[in-house]
């Protein structure tokens, strides 16, 4: 046979990828949190920068707490504490005798079939959602500091200027301070966008079954440690590549002279 | 005969601080309707204050603004559409990065004034012809020189037909040959009869089409007058050593430049 | 200890227990990632083309793994590594060198910005003197990168001990890990448990990072130095 004149390490690999359909679920479960994370993460994280930037004593300092909190713990940490958060009240809340919050064991799937294979990926459900909601508040704080930078950098003059024509300081926000900052975040951004499929792992933990833990099922049949992982790698550096190349794309298509 | 008129901005007792800095102290003065007033003085006189608080960019500690009548102090007034009536150019031009020419000038038309899109567009294609930057409409501010950009900030402001135009030291930040094209439409627009109040040192410009010269030092009106009085016989020390500087600094001077020495008086 | 534990019982029993293997993981990580991140740079900004191209390489790929992937290879991935501790030490030492490498692409580009953003006129003035360039590097240049990457290395010590919680996952008891013990089968000290984790976290990354980011941007821009 061809497989037995192959060096160790490639039949290794081979083997790994035996469970092809479990790697693709994994992968599209990842790529499924960290969309959804991304989307979160950006309108969130605008949101706060206006807020810390425009927002006036009270809400710009909720905005600045917030974002030093998510940016001053770990994701993990994060994590568990959501995840944790309403088992914990329920048992505070049923010591009491009190209806406590419902926690069902609901999903959200879709599932085909190829080449003899049943590939099903869980879109929605408890632990996902906290995982989506997290991934999601903790890059928001991130991209938050991103829109800043780029807010601050456009100077004040911007905004003085669309209020001496009369617009309101809201109206100058949405029209002539964000534009701009948005078009100049776009490479800073684009670094975060880029490697937040790297922080989608930590889901395994609250027992998601995306690509982290879809390595570990492999590792436990075939116990193939270093070959699994070594995929599972690659794949995250490819995925990050791609993704990086694309967003230079769309920088070099939307460029215009002077931002 | 004396015939009453409301003047278009009357100015009343402005005084302003930031911090412990008092930057205006008590400054009064009116403006007919096609009148030019030009305010000039040393740095950190006032003079960019003064401006930001007529247009309440930054709103005066104590003293009145009234545009046409109108009391700008008061709570119930609209400030934002105050503000679509007093145009305003600004040193640095702050001309809007992310847009073309021609959409700089017809910005607020369309989003203050609430004009369509067409007609928002003729408009501004007109504006951008009284100070010929007509060709240059799909330029973006980064592709035109200072002059250019400086030019398609007063036709920002122009467009939007204000009762009074706001200049901060409007040439101050340009290149000296960019400096005459820029001064020629400040004179094309103050001799067809707008309204202008301009912070500058350009006493040419002054000459020619000034009612009032003001000097302002240290937040107060030091003198004022004509043209021809304050160039040719200003009564105070102050002014006929700043205008001996401005002087030295454009080389039409007999004396050159000094090194700071004991003769120095302040 | 019978009763339920209660905040302050949380709090000092994950500083006891947890604290050292996380002050552990950190230190070493970021003494390996120094060490390597200054090769690096060097080899980026003095090093020529094919030097400069390995480099970058290898932050290209350390930046593009996952931390917790590089934490699982280098635990139990590899089954030689580590022969000569006890089979009980290897998780740390994998976990540490896992941390080590990815901090060391990381600081990489730290220092070869720092480098770079040192005026060029300094090296030209040390030459001009007479120095070679390894002493202009060691006395000129890089004293003042060196300075020059406090805030950004301040911002890379809160990312390593943030990452150093995934150890957790090999079986270290590090801060997370012991948070998760005492709470134990109490469930409804889960939640409580992982915020005082938190704001011991908290606690070991805001105020350094405070400090040691922004002030020393603004001390750096008064003493002139930087901005090449």
């Amino acid at each position: 046979m061809i497989f037995q004149e192959l060096p160790e390490q490639l039949q290794d690999f081979l083997r790994v990828l035996e469970y092809w359909d479990h790697i693709l679920v994994g992968l599209t479960k990842t790529l499924w949190l960290y969309v959804w994370a991304l989307l979160i993460g950006f309108f969130l994280g605008l949101l706060f920068s206006i807020l810390r930037q425009y927002g006036g004593r009270i809400l710009s300092r909720i905005a600045t707490g917030y974002i030093e909190l998510m940016r001053g713990t770990p994701l993990l940490v994060q994590l568990f504490l959501f995840y944790f958060l309403p088992f914990s009240l329920n048992a505070l809340l049923e010591a009491q005798g009190l209806p406590f919050i419902p926690i069902g064991r609901w999903r959200f799937y879709v599932s085909t079939t190829i080449f003899n294979r049943t590939l099903t990926v869980v879109l929605l459900d408890h632990a996902t959602l906290i995982g989506i909601l997290t991934l999601g508040l903790n890059s928001a704080a991130y991209q938050a500091e991103y829109f800043r930078g780029a807010i601050t950098s456009i100077g004040t003059g911007q905004l003085e200027a669309a209020q001496s024509l009369g617009m309101s300081r809201r109206a100058g926000i949405f029209h002539v301070v964000l534009p701009q900052a948005l078009r100049r975040v776009i490479p800073a951004w684009s670094n975060e966008a880029a490697y937040l499929p790297k922080y989608t792992l930590v889901v395994f933990y609250i027992g998601v079954s995306e690509l982290f833990a879809k390595a570990h099922y492999i590792i436990s049949e075939i116990f193939l440690t270093l070959a699994t992982y070594t995929i599972i790698a690659l794949i995250f550096l490819v995925l990050i590549t791609i993704i990086s190349k694309l967003l230079d794309f769309i920088y070099k298509r939307t460029a215009i002279p002077g931002l | 005969m004396e015939i009453k008129y409301e003047p278009v901005l009357r100015v009343v007792d402005l005084w302003k601080s930031y911090e412990d800095l008092e930057v205006l102290k008590g400054v009064s003065f009116d403006l007919a309707e096609r009148e030019v007033k030009v305010i000039f003085g040393p740095s950190g006189s006032g003079k960019s204050t003064l401006l930001r608080c007529i247009n309440m960019l930054s709103p005066p500690d104590k003293g009145e603004v009234y545009l046409s009548g109108q009391n700008l102090i008061a709570p119930s007034v609209n400030i934002n559409a105050i503000r679509a009536r007093i145009g305003m150019v600004f040193q640095h031009f702050n001309l809007f990065a992310h847009l073309k020419a021609i959409d700089n000038v017809s910005l607020g038309l369309r989003r203050v004034k609430g004009l369509p899109k067409e007609e928002a567009r003729v408009k501004a294609l007109e504006t951008l012809e009284r100070v010929k930057m007509a060709k240059w409409a799909d330029h973006y501010p980064a592709q035109l020189s200072g002059g250019q950009q400086q030019r398609v900030g007063i036709a920002r402001a122009l467009a939007m037909e204000p009762d009074v135009i706001l200049f901060d030291e409007p040439t101050s930040a340009l290149d000296p040959e960019l400096i005459g094209e820029v001064l020629q439409v400040m004179l094309d627009i103050a001799k067809a009869g707008t309204t202008m109040v301009v912070v500058t040192h350009e006493m040419g410009f002054a000459r020619a089409v000034a009612s009032e010269m003001i000097f302002l030092d240290s937040g107060i009106i030091l003198e004022r007058g004509t043209p021809e009085h304050m160039l040719t016989s200003p009564k105070s020390g102050r002014v006929k050593f700043f205008l001996k500087q401005i002087d030295i600094l454009y080389g039409r001077h007999e004396e050159l430049i000094k090194l700071p020495d004991e003769d120095e008086n302040k | 200890m019978n009763d339920v534990p209660n905040f302050a019982t949380i709090f000092f029993y994950i500083l006891r227990t947890g604290l050292p293997a996380t002050l552990m993981l950190t230190a070493l990580g970021l003494l390996i990632g120094f060490v390597l991140g200054l090769t690096l740079a060097l080899m980026r900004v003095y090093g020529g083309k094919e030097l400069g191209w390995l480099a970058s390489g290898y932050e290209k790929l350390l930046r593009g793994i996952p931390v917790l992937i590089l934490i699982s290879i280098f635990s139990f991935g590899i089954p030689g590594l580590f022969w000569y501790l006890e089979p009980l030490e290897r998780p740390l030492a994998g976990c540490i060198l896992a941390l080590g490498l990815r901090s060391g692409a990381y600081q990489s580009q730290i220092f070869r910005g720092a480098i770079l953003s040192v005026n060029p006129g300094q090296m030209e003035a040390a030459l001009a003197l007479g120095m070679s360039r390894f002493q202009a590097f060691q006395h000129v240049i890089f004293p003042q990168a060196l300075r020059l990457s406090v805030p950004s290395s301040s911002n890379e010590y809160a990312v390593v001990i943030k990452d150093s919680s995934f150890a957790y996952g090999v079986g270290i008891t590090e801060i997370t890990k012991s948070g998760l013990d005492i709470a134990g089968n109490f469930i409804e000290l889960w939640a409580l448990s992982m915020g005082v984790v938190a704001i011991i976290y908290f606690l070991f990354t805001y105020p350094i990072t405070r400090i040691f980011g922004e002030r020393q941007t603004k001390k750096l821009k008064k003493l002139g130095m930087g901005g090449g």
